[in-house]
């Protein structure tokens, strides 16, 4: 059975990318989510089955880190894992990310294959 | 000059990866504050031990295939989709410049990206500023990549 997919991202164009990259990366995603920044994931996360997130860091009214922070105090959505893809990869922001949660971080810009190697190992 | 290879490669591979695009670098050269006509740049800001920005200059039709080959799907007007990409790019860009002037990621902030157009405008330099540009061409389209850089005491 496919899995679904929240993209969390303020751009409407990255969002689309990574959609695509997931198709060319052959995951199995029945379903594609997408929210605009971390409250609107949280909200998605709130009514959907999500089986796992890739969110952006920077983004405005909740970032990538507020928005793991958030999710990580929910007993309902902590263990969802979540991917982080960003153009900030600092040795810093990815050490807070992962001490909020995250399970990965993937530096755009990436390929399908990059995308693939790490969801694979999660799902 | 000096960051001139680093913009060159990272245009490069953000073209080839994410937009399946080969483009070709020029010389860099050092642009005069000219004023830009048809066009739009991605713009984003640096701060904090390094300040400056990185701009992506495209004239509209450069923007409008970058945007089409981006979504997979004709654009063919400068719209909301145009100018998010083009900001999306500005934001790897930087991202990339950032990664080489801070590579722990905590003395340097990148500004949200934004994206500027019209029939004509100028983007200038900060004073003081280091400033290189690089011209780069794919198909039948230009654009160029500017960076101003002043290191904070």
């Amino acid at each position: 059975m496919g899995k679904t997919v929240l993209i969390v991202d303020d751009s409407n164009t990255m969002r689309k990318i990574v959609s695509r990259a997931l198709r060319q990366a052959g995951i199995d995603f029945d379903t594609i989510l997408e929210a605009g920044d971390g409250q609107e994931a949280l909200d998605v996360l709130s009514s959907n089955q999500v089986d796992v997130v890739l969110s952006d860091i920077n983004m405005p009214n909740m970032t990538g880190l507020e928005f793991l922070k958030a999710k990580s105090e929910d007993d309902a959505i902590k263990d969802i894992p979540v991917v982080m893809i960003s153009t900030e990869t600092g040795a810093d922001i990815i050490e807070e990310a992962k001490s909020y949660g995250a399970k990965g971080a993937i530096k755009k810009p990436f390929t399908p294959d990059l995308i693939n190697e790490t969801l694979g190992a999660l799902l | 000059m000096e960051h001139a290879q680093h913009i060159i490669e990272s245009t490069q591979e953000i073209f080839s990866s994410m937009i399946m695009l080969e483009v070709a670098a020029g010389e860099p050269f050092i642009r005069n504050n000219e004023m830009l006509q048809n066009s739009i740049s991605g713009i984003i800001g640096l701060a904090g031990a390094t300040k400056g920005l990185l701009a992506i200059h495209l004239s509209n039709d450069a923007a409008l295939a970058v945007t089409t080959a981006f979504l997979g799907m004709d654009v063919d007007e400068i719209d909301e989709d145009v100018r998010d990409a083009v900001g999306e790019l500005a934001n790897m860009l930087g991202g990339s410049l950032k990664a080489v002037l801070d590579p722990n990621g905590s003395e340097v902030q990148l500004s949200m990206p934004s994206a500027v157009h019209g029939e004509e405008y100028s983007v200038d330099c900060l004073a003081n500023a280091a400033t290189v540009s690089v011209p780069f061409s794919f198909e039948n389209h230009n654009f160029t990549v500017e960076l101003q850089l002043r290191q904070e005491k």
